[in-house]
């Protein structure tokens, strides 16, 4: 199996405060992944090194073997990485299916201008993640937050990315929606997509993940099977704020 | 890109009825058609920058102005055709144009508005100390060659030129560009993260622009056959451009229409009332009012009004 995502010795530092402390990790195609830690351990960080909105002090990532050095946002998600974000960022006086077109877009102004939006696709993939054929028309702005993650995972997997790095995608849902995406997130999973998940709602993280990295202070204190990592004193000190 | 057979109905009609209104109204009211129609093409050419990506430029004069500049430089002092000279001149804007304010795309809100009107002061100051024997210096240029002669051809000349440059914008922003420039304008960081250059993006949104508005400049100035700087940098020239665009509505090719008409025709009507600078209280006013109460301009209130009637129909 090929490595979907590799980090090696990654640094990032502001000032003197040290976000990623020499974080090395890998994750296989195909494979779930989840990324816990308490507040402030630099889970987002490492999120914004890999797509390039944060440039790392130090260190690699790669994606599908190639070395995404100081490539833009932009180009990493043309070479297969894309992410959603804690608080989703719909454009919010576009309808939902535009929205999507966005995502579905080439980056080619001549492109953009020759070939009319593909509605079909559009129509699937709001369909796909769970949208109602009602909402296509509607602003983004008249969505509830559940179907704003929804529509944020649909502009997502619209880029073509194959490797999704999903930030918090429970926060602010309702039991059922939480339900909702969870299948979805089987879905992407079955389907084949490489999946690196970011929560605080562990017992929703738990089925999603074929393991787990529990990250503090940008640095790795336990990886493997959920249960181990959990348990784990150093995971559960961090979390509870106890010294270990 | 979803047409519509009430889009082409609309469009037509909006065709004969600029083609009929010769018959229709003076001789100096065409008159002051001709410089609505100019005043669109500019506020298009605003719209297609900063109503689309919320890049708010003070300073088109200064595309306007280059545009306006080559092609009576080159008409006037070296004599070349002038249907030569306005293609030149739409080139050199958009050249002139992304060489100076391309940098400035990389900052953001207030900032980026200050660098484009300190652009348009500096080439005020330019065109008056770097070789005046060329641009006329403070006094400007006069006897430049003009394109038409009487109000009819006059107006018959600008409708076509702001006619086809409504529409072209109107089927370009149709395109999935049109809703990647509106998308940057709305978060710019999610287009970026949409795996679209927005540097591109607002290079192309930045060219086209420069393009209307070298074109609408080389006409305007062959239509007025004279220039003069600082009737051109001025301030209330911008604003003028811009309250046009938000009093009709921005984002919109309609908008930047119904704006400019509307602006241009309330200054002239109260010309006789008020026939200074005190003018621009009332227009400031009444965009104010537009602004608190509908954002979006005359267009949205024409089209929430046709909705509300087509609701009242159905009950």
């Amino acid at each position: 199996m090929t490595l979907a995502l590799e980090i090696k010795n990654l640094v990032k530092t502001f000032g003197g405060l040290t976000a990623t402390d020499n974080l090395n990790f890998d994750i296989k195609e195909g494979r779930s992944v989840g990324l816990i830690g308490p507040n402030g351990a630099g889970k987002t960080t490492v999120f914004s090194q890999i797509m390039g909105e944060l440039q790392q002090t130090s260190g690699q990532i790669s994606l599908f073997g190639t070395d995404l050095g100081t490539l833009p946002t932009s180009k990493r998600i043309r070479l297969g990485v894309s992410r959603t974000y804690q608080i989703p960022r719909p454009f919010l006086e576009l309808s939902v299916v535009e929205n999507i077109r966005v995502g579905l877009m080439p980056n080619s102004i001549w492109s953009m201008i020759i070939k009319g939006p593909d509605h079909t696709k559009e129509e699937k993939l709001a369909l796909e993640v769970g949208l109602a054929e009602t909402d296509f028309e509607k602003p983004a702005s008249e969505l509830s937050m559940g179907d704003l993650r929804k529509l944020e995972l649909a502009r997502t997997i619209a880029t073509g990315a194959k490797v999704l790095l999903l930030d918090e995608v429970f926060a602010g849902l309702t039991t059922g929606e939480i339900a909702q995406i969870s299948s979805l997130i089987q879905d992407l999973r079955a389907k084949g997509f490489t999946l690196l998940i970011v929560s605080h709602d562990l017992p929703a993280l738990e089925p999603l993940i074929d393991h787990v990295i529990a990250i503090e202070r940008g640095r790795i204190i336990a990886t493997g099977n959920f249960k181990d990592v959990v348990n784990d004193e150093s995971v559960r000190a961090s979390y509870l704020g106890q010294a270990t | 890109m979803g047409l519509r057979w009430y889009h082409f109905t609309a469009w037509g009609l909006f065709a004969i009825g600029l083609a009929l209104l010769p018959e229709i109204v003076s001789k100096g009211t065409l008159r002051t058609f001709i410089f609505a129609n100019y005043l669109v093409i500019f506020a298009i050419s605003w719209d297609l920058l900063s109503g689309r990506t919320g890049y708010i430029s003070f300073g088109h004069p200064f595309l306007i102005g280059i545009g306006a500049y080559t092609s009576a430089i080159l008409t006037k002092r070296f004599g070349i055709d002038v249907e030569l000279a306005i293609p030149i001149a739409v080139i050199v804007t958009m050249i002139g144009g992304l060489i100076v304010l391309l940098p400035a795309l990389r900052i953001r809100g207030s900032y980026f508005a200050l660098v484009t009107l300190a652009f348009m002061e500096l080439m005020y100051q330019l065109v008056q100390v770097i070789r005046p024997d060329l641009t006329g210096g403070t006094r400007g240029m006069s006897g430049i060659q003009t394109l038409t002669r009487g109000a009819v051809n006059g107006f018959y000349f600008s409708s076509f030129l702001m006619f086809v440059i409504a529409i072209s914008s109107w089927f370009l922003l149709r395109t999935r560009i049109g809703t990647a420039l509106t998308a940057i304008g709305l978060n710019e960081s999610a287009v970026e993260g949409s795996g679209l250059s927005v540097t591109k993006l607002k290079m192309f949104a930045f060219m086209a622009s420069a393009f209307v508005a070298g074109l609408g400049g080389a006409f305007y100035v062959h239509y007025l056959g004279s220039l003069a700087p600082r009737a051109l940098f001025d301030i209330n020239f911008v604003f003028t451009i811009i309250v046009a665009v938000l009093i009709g509505g921005a984002s919109t090719i309609i908008g930047p229409i119904i704006g400019a008409l509307f602006l241009t025709f309330l200054l002239e009507y109260l010309r006789p009332y008020l026939p200074g600078a005190e003018r621009y209280f009332i227009y400031g006013g009444i965009a104010l009012l537009l602004y608190m109460y509908q954002p979006k301009g005359i267009y949205a209130l024409i089209t929430s009004g046709w909705q509300m009637l087509q609701e009242k129909s159905v009950k």
